[in-house]
């Protein structure tokens, strides 16, 4: 129901849309749901992962966090990280087409893909990383709500099992990806 | 506040996830030594200055403990021991540093996960563990990393500004 009221609270923008976070774990979780790129994005991982099948059905969340945690070190450093939006629209597009074009990969490069898309997201959410009265609780906020949209993504991914599952599947990777392009055309000043 | 009850408690959901992977008597001997170990430590006059250090090691005892679960061997008892016994250090250390142990009640709980664990691992499904390990794993290099941070850079302007 969390993740429900969360999901439908999401504001039609990017993720990065400002500062002025409070800090703590309610707005370390809902931080990945208030921004539809990043949301997309992670959604999308889950569902490639189910449609790749083992092992990437799991390893593809697991990479995801850690290395989003790294991109999020490198941006709480302020790391110089040019073009990151392009990073993130990208990400929403390529992952999109793979859904929609239920593109199979050899594993290192799922997770090669998986993992420099997870830097780029990370780093966006570490740049804006509020100066938080309970940093930890914000961390696990951020960390399960991320994951939880993983586990979200590889239930849609599963409907592949069932008959006109894979259509909807696809058929969802390619809206996917129609966002992302919208988002690189943004991120581009187009 | 660096986290209040969190801290010792994801080192002891951590502790729990490693120690599923131990024969039966070496996790029940390991939780009573991370129990035992917790409430003697949290008693222990910890000066205050030592924080960073105490919650520097509390983070890396939680990736040395979640990492545990990646190991696609059994966990033997003498390892198993080791690990309880530094995760029950590092959680009493972490509460020691408050004046109210209360958060020992909230903390140890949480290593109970080690049954429901061992339970998933008996099911062939031992990837839940995995996942939910990494999570803790990426939440302690975070918090750690913030330690080293002296501000977040949240309420600054950014690019997007």
């Amino acid at each position: 129901m969390t993740i429900a009221f969360e999901v439908g609270s999401v504001t039609p923008a990017y993720a990065h849309t400002g500062t002025g976070l409070p800090g703590g774990f309610e707005s370390g979780f809902s931080h990945p749901f208030t921004g539809w790129d990043h949301l997309l994005a992670m959604v999308s991982v889950g569902i490639w992962g189910a449609f790749l099948g083992r092992p990437l059905i799991y390893t593809l969340p697991v990479v995801f966090p850690i290395m989003m945690v790294g991109g999020a070190i490198l941006g709480m450093f302020l790391f110089p990280m040019p073009q990151i939006e392009l990073g993130i629209a990208v990400s929403v597009l390529v992952l999109g087409l793979c859904n929609g074009l239920a593109i199979k990969l050899p594993a290192w490069s799922a997770c090669a893909i998986v993992a420099t898309f997870a830097v780029c997201h990370g780093y966006a959410h570490g740049v804006e990383l509020p100066s938080a009265a309970d940093p930890v609780g914000y961390s696990v906020g951020f960390v399960l709500a991320t994951g939880l949209l993983h586990v979200f993504g590889i239930g849609i991914g599963l409907l592949n099992a069932r008959p006109m599952g894979i259509l909807v599947t696809r058929s969802l990777g390619a809206a996917i990806a129609l966002a992302g392009g919208w988002y690189l055309c943004l991120a581009c000043g187009l | 506040m660096r986290g209040g009850a969190l801290p010792p408690a994801i080192l002891c959901a951590a502790i729990g996830l490693g120690l599923a992977s131990a024969a039966g008597g070496a996790a029940l001997l390991g939780l009573a030594l991370v129990i035992v170990t917790a409430c003697a430590m949290a008693n222990a006059p910890i000066p205050a200055t030592w924080s960073d250090v105490v919650f520097l090691g509390c983070w890396t005892s939680i990736l040395a403990s979640a990492a545990i679960v990646h190991r696609r061997k059994a966990l033997k008892a003498k390892p198993a021991l080791l690990l309880s016994l530094n995760a029950g250090i590092w959680t009493g250390a972490v509460i020691a540093l408050v004046p109210s142990k209360s958060n020992l009640l909230e903390a140890l709980p949480l290593a109970f996960c080690v049954w429901p664990a061992a339970w998933v691992r008996r099911q062939g499904q031992e990837v839940v563990l995995k996942v939910l390990a990494n999570w803790l794993i990426a939440v302690a290099v975070l918090a750690a990393a913030l330690q080293f941070l002296p501000v977040t850079p949240g309420y600054l302007p950014d690019h997007m500004d």
